[in-house]
């Protein structure tokens, strides 16, 4: 018999729990480490759907992606989008989280009420807000009654009223979220240290930069980082506004890969790009991330 | 200034000022006489702003009441003449978009959420009682499943599920729900609640003749089910919403999901604003039902998921 201190190990290597456990991580392995590693390897070849096997094409996929403009407007847009929509929706949080950090009831029905932006399928977000911002839609029948202005105007339809109207769209969605994320923050700053620094004389300005600011810096982190991954993933709520038009003026990296691939069938150059989405939403995420924490220390 | 003093204990005494500890659950009492007149205004202000704010939502409900007519004249109105017209019409359409779309999201969002809680709880009870650098390798793997955008692993998860027989199928796109990034985020739900049960109790089990799989079962699970319940909440919600997967892995010709199938049919088909809004309304209620039984949970997982 063995002696107690390995039981743990007896625990886990009782064969029932390591089956369901290797299940687990086998799934993973095959649903997203193997084919992180098989679009890496189409990436390089001119893969078809429409015709059997696939040629060898080194490097000529990245090699178009450098002067593919489509490309270049499309993460220019989801760069622009990820940089804006976040400062926003984070500004709006915060400001939203401060206004209803209070305890009574009313308060907390408000809250229940903020959040559902994010509980509602990007799919009908997206057909609900069409139907306010088309052209005959209904914001334009407001305004154009109340006089506000003499015609329509097409939010949806001109290229660069539409890039802020998806914006603003975004923004709306994932502002429900920022929001319980910096009240949670908020809840936790002890009373004390605002009546510490009443005591010491801080302005309510002085108080929110030196306590409010610092205190939910952790949150910040979190709440920054997921709302850029989330626009670098974006795809249901842009394909039903305004699926990436007009003229491609709203075309997400994400979306212009989908479209590659099943508009043009073209796997090999859609994995390609796929890798540089890849790539960049890592960068992104790790650098944000290790920046943000720095300024945790620093604050 | 420095604020560093957190945890130092309150003076028993301040000068012409009562010491009142302020807990977190009691309403806050007015501080000043500023604050009187304040709080009234305050409240309004929140109400007015939260209006605003979901002022879409709102829309959506007050105009699936709504004859066309009235919709068209004044979108913002609360219905006075109500009718259930336009969610009669948005359930008697005959494709039967809402009555299918439901059940087959549901059919998905049972099955997956099924499945990802043995699968996700078992591997980390397992990962959670593994040596730390271990540990660490692992579970910095599965992060990246939650950082991957969907759209890199889509063709391959295609491919690899022709392969297995399963394209187009729901078992095919259940299968894939199961190794997504929705495993990744069970397990980090599950691993922080897993760490935290005390090693005696699961030794004293132990010590009764209980196997892994029963102390995992029926003396682990008990005790995490908090994080059973963020879990299944998260990944319910985050399944049903999905859009992508079940557009490409399930396919047109497998009968639709709530969301691919209101994609297809209201995107295509120009429908006046009563349909539209019925059946946005109808769609949507679902998701917003469950989430307003359940916030209390739903708040607590996300905070505890953010502040961690």
């Amino acid at each position: 018999m063995r002696p107690l201190t390995h039981w743990f190990r007896d625990t886990t290597q009782d064969l029932g729990l390591r089956v369901i456990a290797a299940l687990g991580l086998v799934l993973y392995l095959v649903f997203i480490v193997l084919p992180v590693f098989m679009s890496l390897r189409s990436s390089f070849t001119d893969e078809n759907p429409l015709k059997a096997g696939s040629n060898w094409i080194g490097l000529a996929n990245y090699r178009e992606m450098l002067h593919d403009t489509q490309l270049r407007d499309s993460v220019v847009y989801t760069l622009a989008l990820a940089i804006g929509v976040t400062a926003v929706a984070n500004v709006i949080g915060l400001l939203f989280a401060m206004l209803l950090d209070r305890t009574d009831l009313s308060y907390r029905v408000l809250r229940t009420i903020a959040f559902l932006p994010q509980v509602i399928s990007g799919v009908i977000v997206g057909f609900v807000w069409k139907t306010i911002l088309t052209q005959d839609g209904l914001l334009n029948s407001v305004l154009t009654r109340s006089h506000l202005v003499s015609h329509p105007v097409d939010w949806l339809g001109t290229p660069h009223l539409a890039q802020v109207s998806v914006g603003v769209v975004v923004a709306w969605v994932l502002s429900g979220f920022t929001t319980v994320v910096y009240l949670a923050a908020l809840q936790n700053i002890p009373r004390e240290l605002y009546d510490a620094g009443s005591i010491d004389g801080a302005n309510a300005r002085q108080q929110f930069r030196m306590i409010t600011l610092r205190m939910v810096a952790p949150a910040t982190t979190i709440s920054v980082t997921i709302s850029l991954i989330t626009v670098l993933k974006l795809y249901d709520v842009i394909q039903v506004l305004t699926s990436g038009g007009p003229a491609n003026a709203t075309q997400s990296t994400a979306q212009y890969i989908v479209k590659t691939a099943f508009s043009s069938d073209r796997f090999g150059y859609a994995s390609a790009i796929a890798m540089f989405l890849l790539a960049l939403s890592a960068v992104i995420a790790l650098s944000v991330t290790s920046l943000l924490r720095r300024r945790e220390v620093d604050l | 200034m420095t604020v560093q003093h957190t945890g130092a204990p309150r003076p028993v005494t301040v000068p012409k000022r009562p010491v009142r500890t302020r807990r977190p659950a009691e309403p806050q009492r007015p501080r000043a006489g500023r604050a009187r007149w304040l709080s009234p205004a305050r409240l309004t202000l929140a109400v007015v702003v939260v209006l605003v704010f979901v002022s879409p939502i709102y829309l959506t409900i007050v105009n699936a009441f709504k004859k066309e007519n009235d919709i068209v004249s004044d979108p913002a109105a609360p219905p006075v003449h109500p009718t259930l017209g336009n969610l009669r019409t948005a359930l008697d359409r005959p494709d039967h978009l809402l009555q299918l779309g439901l059940r087959n999201s549901l059919i998905v969002v049972v099955c997956s959420v099924l499945l990802l809680i043995p699968l996700g709880s078992a591997f980390s009870f397992w990962i959670s009682r593994r040596r730390t650098r271990l540990r660490a390798a692992i579970l910095a793997m599965l992060a990246a499943g939650l950082m991957i955008p969907p759209q890199v692993v889509l063709l391959p998860t295609i491919h690899i599920l022709n392969f297995l027989g399963l394209a187009h199928s729901y078992p095919g796109l259940i299968l894939s729900n199961l190794g997504g990034g929705y495993f990744s985020f069970a397990v980090f739900v599950y691993v922080g609640f897993m760490r935290a049960v005390p090693d005696e109790v699961v030794e004293a089990a132990r010590l009764d003749g209980a196997g892994g799989l029963r102390v995992w079962w029926s003396i682990v699970m008990p005790l995490v089910r908090p994080a059973t319940a963020t879990v299944a909440i998260f990944l319910s919600l985050w399944i049903w919403n999905d859009f992508l997967n079940p557009q490409f892995i399930l396919g047109p010709l497998q009968g639709q999901t709530i969301t691919t199938g209101l994609y297809l049919s209201v995107g295509q088909f120009q429908m006046d604003y009563g349909q539209l809004f019925g059946i946005m309304f109808l769609a949507g209620i679902v998701p917003v039902a469950g989430y307003l039984a359940m916030q209390k949970q739903f708040i607590a997982g996300l905070t505890a998921g953010s502040t961690k």
